[in-house]
This record gives C-alpha cells, sequence and structure tokens, in this order.
C-alpha cells in the first residue's frame, strides 16, 4: 500500500488554500454578528438576510413528524443555495432549524414530575428531550440515494399501513423536500456555469450541476458524486439538530476510490481537493482506521492516508478521529504509518486528529453483555460518543450528573444532623448520587414515550437499520439496540474533597468539621491559608494518592447506580458514561465552595481527569501520570471519557517527540483509555492568542473531543484550554 | 529494603535513555558543576526552596520555626538560612507552596511501585527506568535495590552517572543495569576541575574499564559556552577509539535559575543558551547525536 503523502501540484494547494481562508472569512462574520461559539465550530454560513416563517402547532410550537417534514421541506426550498467557487460541491446549511422554527415537545409530554428533582439537583441535561447523539450507516444511503429512500419510504408504508401516517408522512415530506433542494443546485451550478468565464470554474460548476442532477435520479457512483451526497446529507442532519457525524469515511468511500483511480477518472490529489470540500461544508465527525468487527484485519487503506492529508491541507476545524489499537500479528506497517502521520500532523498543525482507542471501546462495550464483534463496530461519532453506525441509539453526552451538587447536599446534610463522620457523609453522598441518576433513568423512560410523536429524527432514520422498515423513530424502538448514556461528573472535584476532609479534619484535626462547614459557606473568606491546606493535598492524579483511591471508590459506586437496574418502567438499559464536554465553567458556576479548596463558582474538574495543577511534590507533572489517572477512572463500559494532552511545541524539537507520543497513545488504550485529544502550540502564541484572540484567526485547537477556531471560543473556554496547557 | 534519599520523579521523560522513561533523580553529587541544572540535587539532606511569588503572608512560618529562621519585614518574607535547623516544619505548614522541602527519603519498594505502574508506556516505546541525579552511583543500596527489582520485572533500566566514584561502585551495578549515561564534561584535567571542582583520571578510567568490559554506554556531554567549548574536539577525539559507544551533546539551558534563586544561591551561573544551529554544526562536526 502506498503510504506516502499525497504529491499535491500547486493549482490544488491554491484552491485549497482558498476554501481555507473564505473559511476564515465566513467565521470572522460569525463572530462579529452571533459573538464566540463554544459548541463545535459548525460550518454554516450565517445569510444575515434570511428569514423563515413556520408552520406551527396549534400551541405554537412545531412537533410531530409530518409537520416537521413539512417546515424542513419548505426550509430547504427557501433558504439560499450556495456554492463555493473553488468547492468541488455544492451546498451549504445556514444555521440549525430551531433558529428559525420553535421547535418543542408538547406540554402534556413534559415529565413535570421530574422537575422539582432537576431543579433541585442543577440538572440542565437530563437527556430526556435529547437528539441527534448517535451515528447513521451512511452506506445505507450511499446505495439507496435519494430517489431509493424515498422509494423505501413509500413501500414500507404500503406495507405497514399505520394507524398514525405521522411518521411515514413527515420523512416523505423530507426526501422531496431534499430531492427539490438538490435539483435547485444543479440549476444554480448551470447558472454559475453559464455566467464564468474561468475555464476550470466554469468547468467546475458544469460538473456540479450534472453530479447534482444525478443524484436527484439515482445512487452515487462515482468518488465525487459519493461525496457530493454526504456534503447533501451533512448539511440536512445540521439543520435539523445539529447531527455531526459521517462514519468511518475511509470504509465507506474505499470502493468509490479504487474504482475510480483504476479507471483513471480520479487522481489522488482530486481526491484530496474533493474531501476537503466536504471538511469545508461541514465538521461532521469522521474515523479513518480501526479493525473489521471480526478483528481479525486493519481496515486502512490508501484512502485513510488522502482523507488525512485532506484535513491537514485544509487546516480548519476538522473531526476527524483515529481508530488506535494494539498492532494484529502479521499487520502490514500502513496502520502504524498512519498513526504516526496523523501525529506528525499534531505537531506541525497544533492540533489535528483525535485518537479513539479501541481497547477500552470494544472490551468495554462487551460489558455490557454484547459480543465484542458489536464494539469493534462503534465509531467514533462525536465529541466523546461512539456507537455502531446505523444500529444504535446510546445518547452519549446529553446527560450530566454533577456529582459535586450530591456532595454538596450530603455536607449540608451532615451539618443539620450533627455529629458528622466520613462515613456518613458517604453514606449522604450516595443517596443524593443514587436520586439523582434516578431522575436520569425516569426521564429515559419518558423520552422513549414520547420522542416520535414530537422530535423525531427524521433525518437519521433513513441511515439507521430498522426505523423507516419498522416505522418507528430509532428512539422507540426503531433500532436494535437502545443504551441509554449517563455521563457522572466532577470526579476529582468530588475525590479531592473527600480526600481533603479525610486527611485534615479526620486524621490530622487540622481542622473540625464546624470549620469546614463555616469555610464553605463564607467561600474561604479571609480563611485562604486554611484553603490551601485543603487544597494542596496529594491530589487525584497522584500516584497512590488517598484522592485516587477515593477517585475509584466514587467511580465504581456511581458505575453500580448506573448499570444496576435498568429504566424503572420501560427497563431500558442505562450504560455509565464520565464525560463533561468543556462545560466545566457552566457547571462549576452555580455550585458553591467545595472541601477541595475550590472557590464557589469555579469550574469543576473535566470529565475523569485529575484537576489542572494536580502534581505536587516529589511527582512532577507528566502526561504519563495524567494519563494513568484517566485510564484507571474510565466508567468501564465502552463510552469514551477522554485525555486531554496539550503539548509543548518544544517536545516537537527534541528527538524522539514523535515516538514518545505514539507510545503513549498505544500505552493509553492497552491501559483501557478510550479517547486522546491533542493540542500542541507553544506557551507564547496560546497567551498571545488568549489576550488578542483576533489576531490569530487561524488558530485551532481541540477544546474536547471536538475542533474549534480559538478565536470563535469565548474567554472562559479558551481559560481552560490555558489552564490546561500551563499545568503541563 | 533500603531508603533512597530522592527529590524528583519524572513520569514521562524522551532525553534520559531509550524510548519513555521514568526518571528518579537521586539527592547528593560529588561534582559542583558551575552550570548545574539541578542544583537542589548537589547536597544530600534535605533542603528548602523558596518561591516568594507564591506566599500569601499568613505568617505561619513565623509561628512554627523553633529557630526563628523567617521572619517578615515591613510585609516581606525573609529566611535566614544559617539559622536553620533542618526540620522543614515550615514547609510543612506553608500550603501555598512557598516553602518546599525537596528531598525525601523513599523506601525503594515505594518507587518500584511507581515506575512499574508505567510499565505499559516502556512496552510500547522501548523504555525503561533511569536513576539519574545528582549521582546515583553514591546511593549504592538503594541503587541496587531498584536496579534489581526491575530487572526481576523485565524493566529496562539506566544508570546516569557522572563516574567519579571508586570503580568497586560500578562492580556493584554492572551486572543489573542495562545501559550507563555516562557523563563527560571535559577532557583536560585542568579544565575539568575548574567547571566542576575535581580532576577527570578517575572519571575517564571508570570509562576506560567499562568499554572494556562491554558494558554498553551511551556518552553524554553537556556543551556549556564559556567552560568547555575547548574541550569538545579532544572529547570526540577521545571517543573515537570507542566507535561502538554513541554520544550526545546536551546544549546547555537556564532552566535551572529559578532553582538557584530558590535555594537562596546569590550568584546564578550567567551562561548564555547556544543557538540552534551552533549546537546543529557541533554534533555535524564531531559526530554527536
Amino acid at each position: 500500500m502506498n503510504t506516502e503523502k499525497v504529491v499535491v501540484s500547486r493549482e490544488v494547494m491554491d484552491r485549497i488554500g482558498r476554501l481555507h481562508d473564505s473559511k476564515l472569512a465566513i467565521n470572522e462574520k460569525k463572530i462579529k454578528r452571533h459573538g464566540s461559539i463554544d459548541i463545535d465550530d459548525h460550518g454554516f454560513i450565517d445569510f444575515e438576510e434570511f428569514a423563515f416563517e413556520p408552520e406551527c402547532a396549534a400551541d405554537g410550537k412545531v412537533h410531530g413528524c409530518a409537520l416537521i417534514g413539512r417546515n424542513l421541506r419548505r426550509f430547504l426550498n427557501e433558504m439560499p443555495k450556495y456554492i463555493n467557487p473553488d468547492s468541488a460541491l455544492a451546498t451549504c446549511w445556514v444555521g440549525t432549524l430551531d433558529r428559525f422554527v420553535p421547535l418543542g415537545i408538547g406540554a402534556e409530554d413534559i415529565p413535570r414530575e421530574l422537575e422539582e428533582t432537576r431543579r433541585k439537583y442543577r440538572i440542565t441535561q437530563p437527556g430526556f428531550g435529547a437528539m441527534n447523539h448517535l451515528c447513521p450507516d451512511m452506506e445505507i444511503g450511499l446505495k439507496e440515494g435519494w430517489q431509493g429512500l424515498l422509494e423505501k419510504i413509500r413501500h414500507y408504508r404500503r406495507r405497514n399501513r399505520p394507524a398514525d401516517p405521522d411518521f411515514y408522512e413527515g420523512e416523505e415530506q423530507l426526501v422531496l423536500g431534499i430531492l427539490e433542494w438538490v435539483e435547485a443546485h444543479a440549476r444554480l451550478a448551470e447558472a454559475l456555469a453559464a455566467g464564468e468565464s474561468d475555464p476550470f470554474r466554469r468547468k467546475n460548476y458544469e460538473e456540479i450541476g450534472r453530479i447534482n442532477e444525478a443524484l436527484t435520479q439515482r445512487p452515487p457512483e462515482t468518488f465525487r458524486e459519493a461525496v457530493q451526497f454526504l456534503a447533501h446529507f451533512q448539511s440536512v442532519d445540521r439543520t435539523y439538530y445539529a447531527g455531526g457525524a459521517l462514519g468511518a469515511l475511509d470504509t465507506l468511500l474505499e470502493d468509490y476510490f479504487e474504482r475510480d483511480v483504476r479507471a483513471g477518472i480520479l487522481t489522488e490529489e482530486e481526491a484530496v481537493w474533493i474531501l476537503a470540500s466536504l471538511y469545508f461544508n461541514d465538521t461532521h465527525y469522521t474515523q479513518i482506521g480501526g479493525l473489521t468487527p471480526a478483528g481479525d484485519r486493519e481496515v486502512t487503506s490508501r484512502l485513510s492516508f488522502v482523507i488525512l492529508d485532506a484535513m491537514h491541507l485544509l487546516h480548519i476545524p476538522t473531526n476527524l478521529g483515529i481508530r488506535v489499537h494494539a498492532p494484529l500479528e502479521g499487520q502490514g506497517e500502513a496502520p502504524e504509518k498512519l498513526l504516526r502521520r496523523a501525529v506528525e500532523y499534531t505537531l506541525a498543525d497544533g492540533y489535528g486528529v483525535c485518537y479513539s482507542l479501541e481497547k477500552g471501546i470494544a472490551e468495554g462495550y462487551a460489558r455490557n453483555g454484547f459480543p465484542v464483534e458489536l464494539g469493534r463496530m462503534r465509531v467514533k461519532c462525536g465529541c466523546n460518543w461512539v456507537a455502531i453506525p446505523g444500529r444504535e441509539y446510546p445518547l452519549q453526552d446529553v446527560t450530566r450528573v454533577n456529582m459535586a451538587v450530591a456532595l454538596h447536599y450530603a455536607l449540608e446534610d451532615l451539618q443539620k444532623e450533627g455529629e458528622p463522620s466520613l462515613e456518613r457523609l458517604w453514606e449522604r453522598f450516595c443517596s443524593h448520587l443514587d436520586a439523582m441518576v434516578d431522575c436520569i433513568k425516569r426521564g429515559y423512560d419518558r423520552h422513549y414515550e414520547v420522542m416520535q410523536r414530537n422530535l423525531p429524527e427524521i433525518v437519521l432514520n433513513l441511515f439507521m437499520h430498522g426505523p423507516i422498515e419498522r416505522g418507528l423513530n430509532c428512539s422507540n424502538g426503531g433500532v436494535d439496540i437502545l443504551d441509554l448514556n449517563i455521563d457522572g461528573i466532577a470526579l476529582a472535584t468530588v475525590a479531592d474533597s473527600f480526600a481533603a476532609i479525610e486527611q485534615r479534619v479526620v486524621e490530622e484535626r487540622k481542622m473540625t468539621w464546624e470549620r469546614l462547614f463555616r469555610l464553605l459557606a463564607t467561600n474561604y473568606e479571609g480563611a485562604e491559608r486554611e484553603r490551601l491546606m485543603l487544597k494542596n493535598i496529594r491530589r487525584f492524579g497522584s500516584p497512590e494518592s488517598r484522592a485516587e483511591s477515593w477517585a475509584v471508590r466514587i467511580r465504581d459506586y456511581y458505575v453500580a447506580l448506573c448499570k444496576g437496574t435498568p429504566t424503572p418502567k420501560h427497563y431500558l438499559m442505562v450504560v455509565p458514561g464520565m464525560f463533561s464536554h468543556g462545560d466545566v465553567y457552566a457547571y462549576g458556576k452555580t455550585l458553591e465552595a467545595t472541601p477541595n479548596g475550590r472557590f464557589a463558582g469555579e469550574p469543576i474538574s473535566h470529565s475523569s481527569e485529575p484537576d489542572p495543577g494536580f502534581a505536587r511534590g516529589i511527582d512532577t507533572f507528566s502526561p504519563v501520570l495524567k494519563a494513568n489517572a484517566v485510564a484507571m477512572t474510565q466508567a468501564g463500559y465502552g463510552n469514551s471519557a477522554p485525555l486531554h494532552l496539550d503539548i509543548d511545541t518544544g517536545l516537537v524539537e527534541s528527538e524522539g517527540g514523535v515516538d514518545a507520543l505514539v507510545a503513549l497513545i498505544h500505552a493509553h488504550e492497552q491501559a483501557g483509555g478510550t479517547l486522546i485529544n491533542m493540542n500542541c502550540v507553544s506557551r507564547e502564541k496560546l497567551l498571545a492568542a488568549h489576550e488578542d484572540p483576533g489576531s490569530y484567526p487561524d488558530l485551532v485547537v481541540r477544546v474536547t473531543g471536538y475542533s474549534a477556531f480559538f478565536a470563535s471560543l469565548s474567554r472562559e473556554y479558551r481559560q481552560q484550554i490555558v489552564d490546561r496547557f500551563l499545568s503541563a | 529494603m533500603a531508603r533512597a534519599e530522592i527529590f524528583n520523579i519524572q513520569h514521562f521523560s524522551v532525553h534520559d535513555g531509550p524510548g519513555v522513561r521514568t526518571v528518579v533523580f537521586f539527592k547528593g553529587c560529588n561534582l559542583h558543576c558551575a552550570w548545574c541544572h539541578n542544583p537542589e540535587s548537589i547536597r544530600r539532606e534535605a533542603q528548602i526552596l523558596w518561591y516568594p511569588e507564591k506566599c500569601i503572608g499568613c505568617g505561619s512560618c513565623v509561628e512554627h520555626c523553633p529557630r526563628g529562621a523567617h521572619s517578615f519585614r515591613e510585609g516581606v518574607h525573609a529566611i535566614d538560612r544559617e539559622k536553620c535547623g533542618h526540620c522543614f516544619l515550615c514547609c510543612e505548614e506553608c500550603y501555598a507552596d512557598a516553602l518546599v522541602r525537596v528531598g525525601e527519603q523513599r523506601e525503594t519498594e515505594d518507587i518500584f511501585r511507581e515506575i512499574e505502574r508505567n510499565r505499559g508506556y516502556f512496552r510500547q516505546s522501548g523504555g525503561g527506568a533511569t536513576f539519574s541525579g545528582g549521582e546515583c552511583m553514591l546511593q549504592q543500596e538503594p541503587l541496587r535495590e531498584l536496579l534489581a527489582l526491575c530487572r526481576q520485572a523485565g524493566i529496562h533500566t539506566a544508570v546516569d552517572t557522572a563516574g567519579n566514584v571508586p570503580w568497586e561502585f560500578f562492580e556493584n551495578v554492572r551486572g543489573l543495569t542495562d545501559l550507563f549515561l555516562y557523563d563527560i564534561k571535559a577532557f583536560s584535567p585542568e579544565v575539568h576541575r575548574a567547571c566542576t571542582g575535581v580532576g577527570n583520571q578517575r572519571i575517564l578510567d571508570n570509562f576506560r574499564r567499562l568499554a572494556a568490559e562491554g558494558s554498553r554506554m551511551l556518552v553524554r556531554i553537556p556543551y556549556i559556552p564559556g567552560y568547555n567549548d575547548g574541550e569538545l574536539e579532544a572529547i570526540a577525539l577521545f571517543l573515537k577509539g570507542y566507535p561502538e559507544i554513541p554520544a550526545e551533546l546536551l546544549p546547555y539551558h537556564s532552566l535551572g535559575d529559578s532553582k538557584h534563586r530558590a535555594l537562596g544561591e546569590e550568584e546564578l551561573p550567567n551562561i548564555a543558551a547556544p543557538d540552534k544551529e551552533a549546537v546543529a554544526e557541533l554534533k555535524r562536526r564531531y559526530g554527536f547525536l
């Protein structure tokens, strides 16, 4: 297999460079209008003048499949059509539908009985009502094409003759809308071609027109047509509910690529440009590399390298993941070369792919009772999510159980009760945690009951195995696997708090319980020394520290709570996770002072990572200490909790920098880690960009499992990256 | 089990032997290199590092010091190191980490447990444990124990030494370690003495014997402008007699300056870090890594 970098001519490099510049200009305009954007960078183009008049239900909201389908159809018809002059592909998206349409759940379907518990425990991401956090199987679409999908809907509508036609009606309206929208792009391309004097651009517009026209009639046949189909999909997917995954791109497109190259109708540099155009279109998550379901072969192909080069050359936020596993016996050199190239690009560009780790994902998934072969099929498809394309409804990254809130109430209980003790604190903590997890499980039961009639996955249903065949939304038995995730967050905040109390209050008796309560109530005012006494223990991340023991105990209890029982009403499987996203500021903002010396309002700890600055004493900070802590405290059932590595460019300059990072990635994978997000930037550049982000418009960072322009992030999110970096 | 006097365990090093390594830094050295970037490694006994920028002015050091070594004058903390009895109560009570004890005794088994946690990284990278310092060879018993524990566990080891110890010390550890990282700082005895306070006869003799007996070695040559610039050619010539032994050039960096200050040393090594091109040229000229 050719593992060399793709040779790209100056002409194609310039074209990709212009796409990069276009993205910067589009982004600057968005920042000016909308301010900072802390979620994924999202590739939408802002058309200020575009407005949409939605068709609403009697309650003023838009819900139900048919009504959503009708709105989407009209929206697609009315929204501006777009072809960038340097792109190989047509279409863009103009913002998520909820900016233009009051999508919502009917009042009678909202679980009011859970609201009090949610308010008390500050559960702002309850899982109920969550959308899109799954992975489509785009092979379904590539095989069927838009016309084929329409026929499939009509076929199963006839066969099932559902009592309520709402589901099929909505799906049909959507696909009709997509066909009209694709057709409109064919016409736009023809019009642009007619007015274009540059011969290359004229020919390009003509080709885009021909491809879009063809895709209204039949499934894609060539590589470029297949990628155009994916661009159609990702524009519509994002528009509806910010869906964001394409799946394993190298596997999906390999046959098209090989066939076209063999037939002499596609060169590698053209493929790079077409893929760069796809990444320009949107930041949908894609994956390269990994194992076959049987685990006996690596899937890395020449196309995997081409995709990686496209990401590298375009140099904008792209959410590409590489799947990393222990080398197979007799495996060729290509997978390790791909990994190495990915690390080299990360070091050169400052950001790059994220590293999705096989063992923890596949073997962890098997602990739920699934065959490990299914675990191998799970693809990186979100910030931290992994899912089997087309077959799994996992809802990762849509719930947060802020465990520090449970600790806060436990401390309040102790203060009220009198006679505080560490064991009593643990009992009360567990009790509150129990209530929080139970609340989310009950919400999930309601979610299962009502989402089809409120907010169906109208776009993703088309690319799942089952929903169209059964006439059921994928949240509602449309797919075979419903395994609903619950994320427990603030692990280090809570573990360090327990350890600080155990050491300073219980063992050393340097502080009484009453004094501790007082310090927390007064937010450590005028008590800096005592705050530091609590903070500067051997914190989680220090090897064999008491905080580490607490972290494991808390993780174990939390996991048992999630796994111990399914949801109470419909017996849906629950899977524990420990991912906080970048929301550690939001969850910290509403939290009182904690016994780990954290002031009220300060951020909580990230996912299952130690707090920045945890290392002190004999054990100085190293990525290995952090990686060991993260691997040790994974939830362990196949859902990812990331390790963030922010590497100083100094490491790049040293001999063996790449080797060391490759070794670190492999070792973390073998230790049970699930995901690594890596940035590489100099301290000086990061600090300068933090102060004046506008001067660094093309600095891209990996925030957590997603990448973004640094300049797009709010000051708080930028601070999070800086804190992580400075503690390294 | 013996106890080692150490001052740092670094869990991810790519500079101290092959692969990813865990480096255990022993405290105490019998050389006094003018440029030392680990000045806290020179004295065997524990010391106090003082970082004024972290001080919150709580006065607990004054309150807890039995010998009155700490004081505040006009709100500014001062430490009289002459009065210090090295009880380290001040460090224990300084939660702001402005006063930090550097150096502690650890059981070799405890140290080994920390090393062992990183086995996965060693396996993936061909790395292992490096014992450095200071001069780790001066703590023979704990060093031997750690090397034996690592060998038993199949963990690759490297001993980082300046070689200024009796030959018997090498005899004691030679069969237990996989690699010596062997410093040669100057070839001329006079220059060596001027730079480090001691001559280099024993160092070069030990080197020759280790080489003769087939021990695996990697020579490390610090490049310190103004101190040993003139020595590099002679060192390269000397090493030509040992073509199987690779040699690495380590350019001076100033990362130790803050620690010199924290130890209360008035005079800092006033050395300019060499530029990259100059270092690359020297490596090319002399065949150093």
